[in-house]
Parts: C-alpha cells; sequence; structure tokens
C-alpha cells in the first residue's frame, strides 16, 4: 500500500460482499476505505481524498442514487462506478455516474471498469 | 261525491214529492170544505122551500076546510082545518128553526105567523062560531076581509119561498165559483209543484250524474294508471339483468321474466303452474347435495334470503350455471304471505373474474418481490464469484479456509431465500400441517431486503411452535401481503411487530364460540387509517398505494383466510398518540375448509 496509489471508497450494506471486494480491490493494488451506508460514505467522502467511489445501490436509508447526488454536489470530479444487484436501473439515476454494472459480472470486469476510470484522470468524465 | 251524500240526494228526491203532494192535498182539503159548506147551504135553502110549501099547503088546508064548513055548516068539513090548524104552529116553528136563515127571512116568517094567527083569529074562529050558532056568514064584506088576510099570509109564504129560492141560487153560483177556483187551484199547484219538483230532481239528478262522471273518469284514470304501472313494472322485469320468477303462496311458479327463463331453459309456458323444485333446481356447487329452495327458506323464516353462495343451478338441459339468488317474501294487506318473489344471476362469469383475479393477485405478490429476491440472489454470488477469483489468483491457506467459509454462508444464504421463494409458490392439494412459525421466519427472511429499504425494523414475538392446518402457499400470500402493508404503513424509523398467540376453545365475550388455533398479529406503529376509507379496505380494487397497489391484497387475503375457516380483521387507530394498524388473523387448529373460497 503505498502513497501513490489510488484511494478507493467502497459503500455497500452488504457485510460479506463488502469485505470480499475490500480484499479485491486492495489485490489489485488501491486503497480501499469502506462505508456500510451512505450517510457515512458522505462523510468519508468529504474528509478523504477519495479518488474514484464503488457505490452500491440498493442500501437501507439513503439509496445509491441519492448519495451519487450529494457526492456530485461537492466533488463532481470524483469517478463514481455504481454497482447493483438490480438490472434495470432508471436513466435519472444511471446518468449521474461515470460507469454502471450490475454485480455478477465477475471481478476482472469490475478491475478494469475501475482502472479505466482512474487511468485517464482527466478524460474520466 | 261519496256514499252519504248520494244517500241524501235519494232522500231528498222521494222525500219531495210527497211533501209537495201534502201540500196539494192540503189545499184540496181546504177547497173541498168550503164547498162542502156551500152545499150545506144549498140543501139549506131546499128545506126552507120544501118547509114553506109544507105550511102554504096547511095554510090552503085551513082555508079550504073553512069555506067547507062555511058553505055545509057540517062539521066534517071543518075537519081538514082543525088538522091543520094543529100542525101549523109546529111546521111554522120548524120553518123557523131552519138553520142559515137570515134576519129577514126570520121577520117574513113572524109576519107570517102574526098574518096567520090574525086570519084565524079574526076571521077563521068567528066564522066557525057563527056557523055553529047557525048564522049567516055569506056577507061579502066579511068573506072579502078574511080573503085579503089569507092574500098577505100567502104573499109572506110567497116571498118566504122566493127569498129562498134565491139564496139557493145564489149558493150554487158560489159552489159552482168554489168548484171553478178549487180547479184552477189545484191545477195551478199541480202545475207548480210538478215544475219545482221537476227542476229539483233535474238539479239533484244532474249532481248525481256529474259525480258518477268523475266516478267514471277516475275509475278511468285509475284503471289507466294501474295498466300503466303494470307495464312498466313488466318492462322494468324484462329489461333487468337479473332472473326474476314469482311463485304463489305453495310455490307454484307464476311468472318468469326473459332472463329467467333463459338461464333456467324452461318456457314461460311450460313452466306456468310447475312447483319451483322442478324449475329451478339448485344444488351446491361442492357437495352436490339440493339446497332447500328461496321459496321454502323464505317461508321458513319468513323474511327476505340473502344471496346464498356456490350455488349450482341445473337447468333443463342439464347443463349448469353458477348462481347466487335470493327470495323475499310478497305480503297482503294483513301481512299474510301470498307469493314469493325470487331474484337470481348468472355468475358463472364473476366466479371465473373472481378466479383469475385470485390468480393473478397471487403472481403479482410474487412478481412484486422478484426483484428485490433477484436481489438478494445476486448480492451473495457476487460475493462468492469475487471469492472464487481471489481464490484462483492466489490466496494462503489460511485465506483459502476463510475465504470458503464466506463463500458458504453466502450460498447458504441463496439456498434459504429461492427455499422461501418456492414456499410463496407451492400449490397443494389438501392442507397439511404448518408451523406457523417457520413459515413466519421464510417470510421474513424474503421481506429482509424490502424493510431495509423501507428502513423498517420487523421483530417478532412467538414463543413456541404453533402448528395449523392450511393450505402453506396461500397462507405465505397473506402474511406477506399484510407484513409488507405494514412495513410500507410504518414508514423509516417505523417498526412492525409480529406475534403469535395461541388460542384456546371457549366464549369470548360477545358470546361468540371460540375454536382452538392461533392468532397471528400483525401490528405497524405507521400513521393508521382514516376513518372514512376503513370501511372500503376489504373492497376488491381499492387501493391507497395509487400505481404500486392491484387493491385486490386485503380482499384475496380476506377471502384466503375465510376459506381457512379463519377470520381477519384490521383494527386502526389515526389518533396523535398512538397511532398505528393491527392486523389479526385467527386461524383454527383443524379448520372447517370451505372450498369454496369466500
Amino acid at each position: 500500500m503505498n502513497e501513490s496509489s489510488n484511494l478507493v471508497l467502497c459503500v455497500d450494506d452488504e457485510q460479506i460482499g463488502l469485505r470480499v471486494r475490500k480484499i479485491l480491490l486492495e489485490r489489485a493494488g488501491y486503497r480501499v476505505l469502506t462505508a456500510q451506508d451512505g450517510r457515512s460514505a458522505l462523510e468519508i467522502f468529504s474528509v478523504e481524498p477519495v479518488e474514484a467511489v464503488v457505490l452500491d445501490y440498493s442500501m437501507p436509508g439513503m439509496d445509491g442514487g441519492e448519495v451519487a447526488v450529494k457526492m456530485r454536489e461537492s466533488k463532481p470530479d470524483v469517478p463514481i462506478l455504481l454497482l447493483s444487484a438490480y438490472l434495470d436501473l432508471p436513466p435519472e439515476v444511471t446518468s449521474l455516474v461515470a460507469l454502471y454494472m450490475t454485480k455478477g459480472e465477475g471481478a476482472p470486469a469490475l478491475l478494469t471498469n475501475l482502472n479505466n476510470l482512474l487511468q485517464p484522470v482527466s478524460a474520466s468524465q | 261525491m261519496n256514499l252519504s251524500q248520494f244517500n241524501k240526494i235519494l232522500r231528498q228526491v222521494f222525500l219531495l214529492p210527497v211533501l209537495a203532494l201534502l201540500v196539494v192535498a192540503g189545499a184540496l182539503y181546504l177547497q173541498i170544505r168550503g164547498a162542502n159548506a156551500t152545499v150545506n147551504l144549498i140543501q139549506d135553502a131546499d128545506a126552507r122551500i120544501s118547509q114553506a110549501t109544507l105550511v102554504a099547503k096547511l095554510v090552503a088546508d085551513e082555508e079550504s076546510g073553512l069555506r067547507g064548513y062555511e058553505t055545509t055548516g057540517d062539521l066534517r068539513f071543518l075537519q081538514p082545518f082543525t088538522d091543520a090548524e094543529s100542525q101549523l104552529q109546529h111546521e111554522i116553528a120548524n120553518l123557523d128553526s131552519i138553520a142559515g136563515s137570515d134576519a129577514e127571512q126570520r121577520r117574513d116568517v113572524v109576519d107570517m105567523r102574526s098574518e096567520l094567527q090574525t086570519w084565524h083569529d079574526g076571521f077563521a074562529l068567528p066564522v066557525i062560531a057563527t056557523v055553529r050558532g047557525g048564522g049567516k056568514t055569506d056577507a061579502v064584506d066579511l068573506n072579502l076581509h078574511g080573503k085579503q088576510l089569507m092574500d098577505e099570509v100567502r104573499q109572506d109564504l110567497g116571498d118566504i119561498t122566493q127569498k129562498a129560492e134565491q139564496s139557493r141560487t145564489r149558493r150554487i153560483e158560489l159552489w159552482h165559483r168554489q168548484v171553478h177556483t178549487m180547479l184552477m187551484v189545484l191545477l195551478g199547484l199541480a202545475l207548480v209543484v210538478g215544475v219545482l219538483i221537476g227542476l229539483f230532481t233535474r238539479n239533484r239528478l244532474h249532481a248525481v250524474s256529474a259525480a258518477y262522471r268523475l266516478s267514471l273518469e277516475v275509475l278511468g284514470r285509475r284503471a289507466e294508471e294501474l295498466y300503466r304501472s303494470e307495464q312498466q313494472l313488466r318492462t322494468t322485469l324484462d329489461s333487468i339483468a337479473d332472473g326474476v320468477i314469482t311463485c304463489d303462496a305453495k310455490g307454484r311458479i307464476q311468472m318468469m321474466n326473459p332472463v329467467a327463463r333463459e338461464l333456467t331453459g324452461w318456457g314461460l309456458t311450460d313452466a306456468n303452474g310447475q312447483p319451483l323444485e322442478k324449475v329451478f333446481c339448485i344444488i351446491n356447487e361442492v357437495s352436490r347435495e339440493p339446497i332447500e329452495t328461496p321459496v321454502a327458506k323464505v317461508k321458513r323464516l319468513d323474511r327476505v334470503v340473502g344471496i346464498a353462495n356456490h350455488t349450482t343451478l341445473i337447468r333443463k338441459d342439464g347443463t349448469e350455471l353458477s348462481i347466487a339468488d335470493s327470495g323475499a317474501p310478497l305480503r297482503d294487506q294483513k301481512g299474510e304471505i301470498t307469493g314469493i318473489v325470487l331474484v337470481f344471476r348468472d355468475i358463472t362469469m364473476e366466479r371465473k373474474t373472481q378466479e383469475a383475479l385470485i390468480a393473478n393477485e397471487k403472481l403479482a405478490v410474487a412478481g412484486r418481490l422478484a426483484a428485490t429476491i433477484a436481489h438478494e440472489i445476486h448480492n451473495p454470488l457476487d460475493s462468492v464469484s469475487n471469492l472464487l477469483y481471489l481464490m484462483r489468483h492466489g490466496a494462503t491457506a489460511e485465506e483459502q479456509a476463510q475465504f470458503m467459509d464466506m463463500a458458504e454462508q453466502e450460498l447458504m444464504r441463496v439456498t434459504q431465500i429461492s427455499r422461501a421463494m418456492l414456499g410463496l409458490y407451492r400449490e397443494s392439494k389438501a392442507p397439511v400441517v404448518v408451523d406457523l412459525k417457520g413459515m413466519l421466519q421464510e417470510i421474513l427472511l424474503l421481506l429482509e431486503r424490502r424493510l431495509a429499504e423501507l428502513e423498517v425494523t420487523a421483530t417478532t414475538q412467538i414463543p413456541s411452535t404453533i402448528s395449523v392446518a392450511a393450505f402453506p402457499a396461500e397462507l405465505r400470500q397473506v402474511f406477506t401481503n399484510l407484513i409488507t402493508n405494514a412495513a410500507e404503513a410504518a414508514g423509516p424509523g417505523g417498526e412492525v411487530k409480529i406475534s403469535i398467540a395461541p388460542q384456546t376453545d371457549g366464549v369470548d365475550g360477545a358470546g361468540q364460540k371460540l375454536a382452538p388455533g392461533a392468532v397471528v398479529t400483525i401490528a405497524d406503529d405507521g400513521p393508521g387509517i382514516a376513518e372514512e376509507v376503513r370501511p372500503h379496505l376489504f373492497q376488491p380494487f381499492f387501493t391507497t398505494k395509487g400505481e404500486r397497489g392491484t387493491g385486490l391484497g386485503l380482499w384475496v387475503s380476506r377471502g384466503i383466510i375465510n376459506k381457512h375457516g379463519g377470520t381477519l380483521t384490521l383494527e386502526s387507530d389515526a389518533n396523535n398518540s398512538a397511532h398505528g394498524t393491527v392486523a389479526r388473523v385467527f386461524l383454527a387448529t383443524n379448520p372447517v375448509i370451505n372450498a369454496g373460497g369466500d
């Protein structure tokens, strides 16, 4: 975990899923922060220099769409990868984020997508 | 005009002529009495004339007797004189006493009597004495004097007779006038009375005739109204979509409307007078046992009987229809049953629609859950897939064991969810013993995500295992529906409390017999249901959820619980302090399953 690796914030209410995703991303060389709900995710997002967010959609209290809106308001440049178990999210939600993918597409797809979002930092929008 | 007025007129028309005739008779009587009095006076005059004649004859006898004696001196010739002499005083008194004589006539009689006395005393007696003494009485002067005296008597008698005759003539004239007047009066009276009676009778008969005409008009109008009303009823009966049969008190058919004829398959002419059971043959659709006809039921209970469920009508050709029927007694003014009217309709399509709706709701419950369930399956699958990736890309033995544990946990979760999902849709032909505790836990597992999304906490209070005989898939549907409703009502931060309590048999406060079983209570702390909404909760297609609801949930749930011989009730409190809604489901341990549903 060196200072140069990207800091990623993972948000998911599924405990095991979140733990596994954190291990996966860390193995891929990212520094990972985790949050189990929208409110704590926004707190971390505001204080930490997060470079990308892997966001679950369905969460109690505040769903991924609402969290994405708030993140966009404060740091519009940070790319958000929306990850959901639902297949068809409405366009007003998917248009808020840099990339939308469904759970179950597999670890390689997640890693590739996240990498793509982070490499061309300026062109990621 | 009523009957008493009519009778009054009859009396008037009878009495008036009688009264008028009495008046005429009275007038006639007065006239006749007057005429009779005149006739009496005429008779008096006749008597006077004949009495005067008698007196004149006696005077003549006296005179001729005297003359004979004077001539012969023989006493025998004097006999008429003495005979007349003895009678005369008496007859003159008679003449004087005849009624109706006036003062002049009396004076004439007095004059005549005194003149006769003068003749008798001054001439007759001296002549008789002279003859008896043998003297001569043939002196002319003497006899002339006698003749003069006698002429005066004759003159008086003549006057008396003449006056009596004049009086008689006058009275006869009077009588004639009276009779004439009487005739005139009678004629006049008859005319006046006749005209009066005629006018009066005409007037009264006009009143009667007007009243009669009015009665006829009213009767005509009534008849027309009656006809119209009957036509209206007939048309109404012919055009309504329900079958209508009317029977007499003995249950024989009197009338069937076209729908009834079509539904039963019987023509009006075939069915008329037939006993109802023959034409309207109904059986219970489940047990196939004949059902008591509404007619028998109405007669037995003496009131309107409602719609019976699950009734099958066997038509004349043997085909069957599901019907709903009701019967009502027809009563006369004394309240005696004079007939029965039976109303029924074909609910075959309705039943099929209902069944389709129930099936649809079953799918909708599963469908609404499908998304959250897919999500619940997707999440662990994602974790497992990630874990496999990690294991494949180099993990330590310790990590391998940890990852496998995690993968196992996630797969177990998938299995649980898919089992619960299957349970929701598993069909069973007969009721099986269901563990309510296990069932509710499975349902909560399926709803976990939904509850989390709604930020609702569910707490359970299930003391021990309670089992009832039931159709599990259907019960799952009911509880899923009730818990979802409660969670949606509770809203973010709300709480849903689910509890099960056993119920022992006994009698409740209202005296209702309680069967042993279980009461499942699902309570939320939401805002409660508005009072105006509560009566509609169990109606199909009633929803407070707009697009998100089908409006069938509670309707189907109650149907399922009723089919299980149980009850589903909702109590809601919209007050500020203790708001919320409580759904209570009672299920009997060994229910009598009501196969038809509701």
